[in-house]
């Protein structure tokens, strides 16, 4: 049980003037070395926020009310600030769903790469400027030399992702969070990353952290999955475990609304009615009952805990019994 | 089914080339060559679904087969009128049969607008019907789509993406069109909503006889959308195939690499077929088949010689490499 | 498969103008200086109301007139005044001498912005009206002509509100259009217009009223009103034009072509609400900016007619006497103070405004 890391109890609440909105409410699960948890969700499910939080990077009206942030025998959510900044980007790292937006245009690439690693390493800048063009070699920008000395629009996305790839490495981080890496990249260039964050993770033994609203893409990138709901963590096991057995009905819903590749053409896809309710406002009891083709009585009344159904499987549903879902004792 | 029915929709080289300019006076140094020369033809009530990865041109042809976008060359024929050839008025006519959805459902709507009056707005210019005619089409077109009459004073801002992508169906719809462009509809959209949208596009087609041109970059939503399916690749169709057929026979490399990197959900996971490097530029593709840098496969005569379409039994393709072993 | 409505509040639907204005209420400066800008424009509206020498409404010999209106325009003064001599006796004594019956409902304060008061013109009012500094039969004091300065203040805010709104109503006119049609036509259009701008810019207001000055022997206010709408529409063009350009590119253009929309409805339907909210932001600074311009003018002596109640000129006035032995200074201190907070006000409307209309709202 010695996770790398392991959140506990995380609640992340933003005030704001129309109420106080619960995105992270209770959110635990942990991670272990040279393992990729993806935190599957749709958006405003807090995922991102929990991302965020990790590293307290929420910005007021939100805050972290409640939780613990397990990681080298310190709890990263009440440490000082000061100690906070030698763990970002040094012991965690993250990269951002738009690179574009993330590296800032007026400096170049090398000089990005070098300004993180002399922010956490005492070396000189011609050892950061090698190691920055080491790095971006490693993550397979051709002609590295040259390119370091360029500016980031000279670059396409799939490449400034790999660029913000190189700069979280650069201090060789424990844990490295990727928010929705992918999501504004081709097809081709998503495989690309993700076979180079795999290769990445099998040299350094880093853990990684996968945010993302593809389910498809969690396959084959990710070894546990965590699949979040309404601010909450409704479903957890290593990912085939999940594929064969979904336990909650709305994982069974997602599993069952993605089309597939080769799949009989049905004429409808089995869609979940309904939307995601409100962070402001949501139900009482199972947030997703409102929307469970499965539903009772007692499900608009009693909030369901995170229990082990099946052996590492942990399930928040309170018509789970014996390890079958609601969805299949239907029929 | 097995009548022979006639292109509603026929696309014959079609170009639409942007040019580069310079200067105070710009002449044009440049040209982007966002969509070089594509035809295909979609019968009454068939779905072609159009992929490809961003910058290919599908998002400019689709545009530019509605003449919202002046094409550079080839011609656009539907419902046997060439769209070109149309004066201003008749081509306001003709734009009621054709419509499109938008991926972005966050910009396709007006903001000042309510929805009453964005899904009433074709049926005003288009003079359908006296002001309560007009209201009960509104009315039945959200309803169709979905949406209570409450909707009908409230601002798109009021909505979820899904919903708002409901709404610009139900503004297409109004004028009850033959044919609709899909541009990653669905795209921008969560997965469980995705699905909904997919089976209200599904649903509408059965129920009015549309015929769609379905524009996306996931390969799994299109094959489950469409009957036949094109792949673009630099401004070109690259393979062009009956749905079923380009999945479990795909012959274009860039095909095959596409198929290779949609992830397998449960199952053995798929063989990857990697490319190397980046897609090229449309302001200046490489020479002689488009896709030789990246090409696992790519011999000496690729790198010179564009490849010509060749046609086995419906299914197109332009490959040297396809030819050689077609030739055998 | 039917959704509900989203899970907004019921609260009637918010369009855009209702969320600026919701968020507008809450910046109490903003809400202050709006509340000097509508006070400021009733006072304008209605300053025959509050002070002046001609009744609101009287009843003359049988019938109804409002010999107020004189105030916005001399010649909607009723003929029969002209006729019955009041020009020397004066509405007081005239109306109870010719008519005894005669009822009449004066403004609050009776004094006048174009003559000096006589004493004993209203009722046997005791003192000698027309004396220097602020007393209480001058509130404001009055300048060497012997003209209240109170019942000039109030007029005047006539005169630089008009000058403001008129002033600004035509650059927003012009620069509507020549940005709306540089920012749809594109290409050439674009090219020919933004360098017409260019030009304009180039040329600073002033030099072009002096020059206006030297060419017409007396210029009035409305010439004013013109020169400087004329000279200060590029900043409205081009905000116009960019927003234009922006929104010829989102899908909604883009979905109402292909709905068939003919181009002018597209402008005025789809463009012009959506490209407004900068326009807007930059008419309030404007309007600050024209009243400026015209006190600044006024203070140099050019431009409106001595005997035009404008803020600039009574400063003007106030200003040749501060260096002498008696300077006064009421007529440097009020029309200031009155200067300072109108263009205040609109600059701080202008400033909410801008923030109320956040993009965040889009």
């Amino acid at each position: 049980m010695n996770a790398l890391l392991e959140v506990r109890g995380l609640k992340t609440y933003f005030f704001a003037e129309s109420g106080v909105v619960k995105a992270a409410d209770g959110v635990s699960f942990a991670i272990d070395r040279g393992r990729t948890l993806a935190l599957v969700g749709e958006s405003g499910c807090g995922k991102s926020v929990t991302a965020l939080s990790i590293l307290r990077l929420v910005e007021p009206p939100g805050r972290i009310v409640a939780g613990e942030i397990l990681f080298e025998g310190r709890d990263l959510a009440s440490i000082p600030e000061k100690e906070l900044r030698c763990v970002r980007g040094d012991r965690i790292a993250m990269i951002f769903q738009e690179p574009m937006a993330s590296l800032n245009p007026v400096y170049t690439v090398e000089g990005q790469i070098v300004e993180a690693i002399r922010v956490h390493r005492r070396v000189s800048r011609r050892a950061a400027r090698s190691r920055a063009i080491d790095l971006l070699k490693r993550v397979g920008i051709p002609a590295a030399e040259n390119r370091a000395d360029e500016y980031p629009h000279r670059f396409s996305g799939g490449m400034l992702q790999r660029v913000m790839i190189a700069m979280a490495l650069a201090c060789e981080p424990a844990v490295l969070i990727a928010d929705e890496p992918t999501t504004a990249l081709d097809g081709t260039t998503q495989a690309q990353i993700l076979d180079l964050l795999k290769e990445l993770q099998e040299e350094s033994g880093m853990a990684i952290l996968l945010i993302t609203h593809n389910l498809a893409l969690v396959a084959e990138a990710a070894h546990e999955i965590a699949v979040m709901y309404a601010g909450k963590i409704v479903e957890r096991s290593s990912v085939r475990e999940l594929f064969e057995h979904p336990l909650h009905p709305y994982t069974h819903g997602l599993l069952g609304s993605i089309p597939r590749l080769g799949a009989p053409k049905g004429r409808t896809l089995p869609a979940i009615t309904g939307t995601v309710p409100d962070p402001a406002r949501y139900p009482a009891g199972c947030r997703f009952h409102p929307r469970c083709p499965a539903k009772e009585a007692r499900c608009a009344v009693d909030e369901p805990l995170l229990e082990e159904a099946r052996p590492d499987h942990t399930v928040g549903c309170l018509l789970v019994e014996g390890g079958v879902s609601p969805m299949e004792a239907r029929g | 089914m097995t009548a022979e029915r006639p292109p509603i929709l026929d696309v014959r080289d079609l170009r639409v080339h942007f040019p580069v300019r310079e200067g105070f006076l710009g002449r044009p140094n440049g040209w982007v060559k966002a969509v070089d020369g594509i035809s295909f033809a979609i019968r009454r009530g068939e779905t072609l679904g159009l992929v490809g990865e961003s910058g290919c041109g599908k998002t400019t042809a689709g545009r530019a087969i509605l003449r919202l976008i002046k094409p550079t060359g080839g011609t656009v024929t539907f419902d046997g009128a060439d769209l070109a050839a149309l004066g201003r008025g008749k081509l306001r006519e003709t734009r009621r049969k054709m419509q499109i959805v938008f991926q972005d459902p966050y910009g396709s709507l007006n903001p000042r607008m309510r929805v009453r009056d964005i899904v009433e707005e074709g049926l005003i210019v288009h003079r359908l019907g006296a002001a309560a005619v007009r209201r009960a089409t509104v009315l039945e077109a959200l309803a169709s789509v979905g949406l209570a009459a409450t909707a009908l004073d409230r601002y798109p801002h009021e909505f979820s993406g899904g919903q708002r992508q409901r709404i610009a169906i139900a503004r297409a719809l109004a004028l009850s069109p033959t044919f609709l462009v899909c541009d990653e509809p669905v795209s921008a959209l969560d997965v469980s909503i995705q699905a909904q949208i997919l089976n209200l596009l599904t649903e509408m087609r059965e129920k009015h006889g549309l015929t769609y041109l379905f524009i996306a970059h996931d390969l799994a939503v299109v094959e489950h959308v469409s009957d036949r399916v094109a792949v673009m690749y630099l401004g070109r169709i690259v393979e062009e195939a009956p749905a079923g057929e380009l999945y479990r026979r795909p012959l274009h490399p860039y095909t095959r690499a596409l198929l290779s990197t949609v992830p397998a959900i449960g199952g053995p996971p798929r063989e990857r077929n990697h490319l190397s490097g980046e897609a090229g530029s449309p302001l200046d593709p490489p020479s002689g088949c488009r896709f030789h840098p990246r090409c696992p496969i790519v011999r000496d005569i690729c790198r010179t010689v564009e490849p010509r379409e060749l046609n086995l039994d419906g299914h197109r393709v332009s490959c040297h490499a396809v030819e050689e072993e077609s030739a055998r | 498969m039917n959704e509900t409505a989203s899970n907004s509040p019921a609260a009637g639907a918010a369009g855009y103008w209702r969320l600026v204005w919701r968020r507008y209420r809450k910046r109490r400066l903003g809400l202050a200086a709006l509340a000097v800008v509508v006070f400021l424009a009733i006072l304008g509206a209605a300053a025959p109301l509050v002070v002046g020498t001609r009744p609101i409404i009287c009843r003359y010999q049988g019938r109804w007139y409002f010999p107020c209106l004189y105030y916005y325009n001399p010649r909607w003064e009723n003929p029969v005044f002209f006729k019955d001599g009041f020009r020397f006796t004066y509405y007081p004594r005239g109306l109870a001498e010719k008519d005894p019956t005669s009822i009449a409902l004066w403004p609050l304060v009776y004094a006048d912005p174009y003559r000096r008061v006589d004493v004993g013109e209203w009722r046997g009012a005791k003192g000698d009206p027309n004396r220097g500094p602020p007393s209480l039969r001058n509130l404001l004091g009055t300048d060497a002509e012997g003209r209240d300065v109170f019942s000039r203040m109030v007029h005047g805010t006539r005169i630089a509100l008009l000058v403001g709104f008129v002033a600004v109503g035509i650059a927003a006119a012009i620069g509507i259009v020549v940005g709306g049609l540089a920012g749809y036509c594109g290409g050439w259009v674009d090219k020919i217009l933004s360098r017409l701008v260019e030009l304009v810019m180039s040329v600073p207001a002033i030099v072009l009223i002096l020059a206006l000055v030297a060419v017409i022997e007396r210029p009035t206010i409305w010439h004013l009103m013109a020169v400087i709408g004329c000279t200060r529409w590029e900043s409205i063009a081009r905000y116009l034009r960019a927003e234009f350009l922006r929104l010829k590119e989102t899908d909604f253009v883009a979905a109402a072509r292909a709905l068939g929309v003919p181009p002018h409805r597209i402008i005025l339907r789809h463009m012009l609400p959506n490209a407004l909210a900068p326009v807007i932001v930059s008419i309030s600074f404007g309007i600050a900016g024209a009243i400026l311009l015209e006190s600044g003018l006024s203070f140099l002596g050019i431009g409106s007619e001595p005997s035009t109640p404008s803020w600039g000129r009574i400063l003007n006035e106030g200003f040749n006497t501060l260096g002498g032995e008696r300077p006064q200074w009421w007529l440097v201190l009020f029309p200031g103070l009155a200067i300072f907070t109108a263009i205040c006000a609109y600059n701080l409307v202008g400033d909410t405004l801008q923030e109320a209309m956040d993009p965040r709202i889009r």
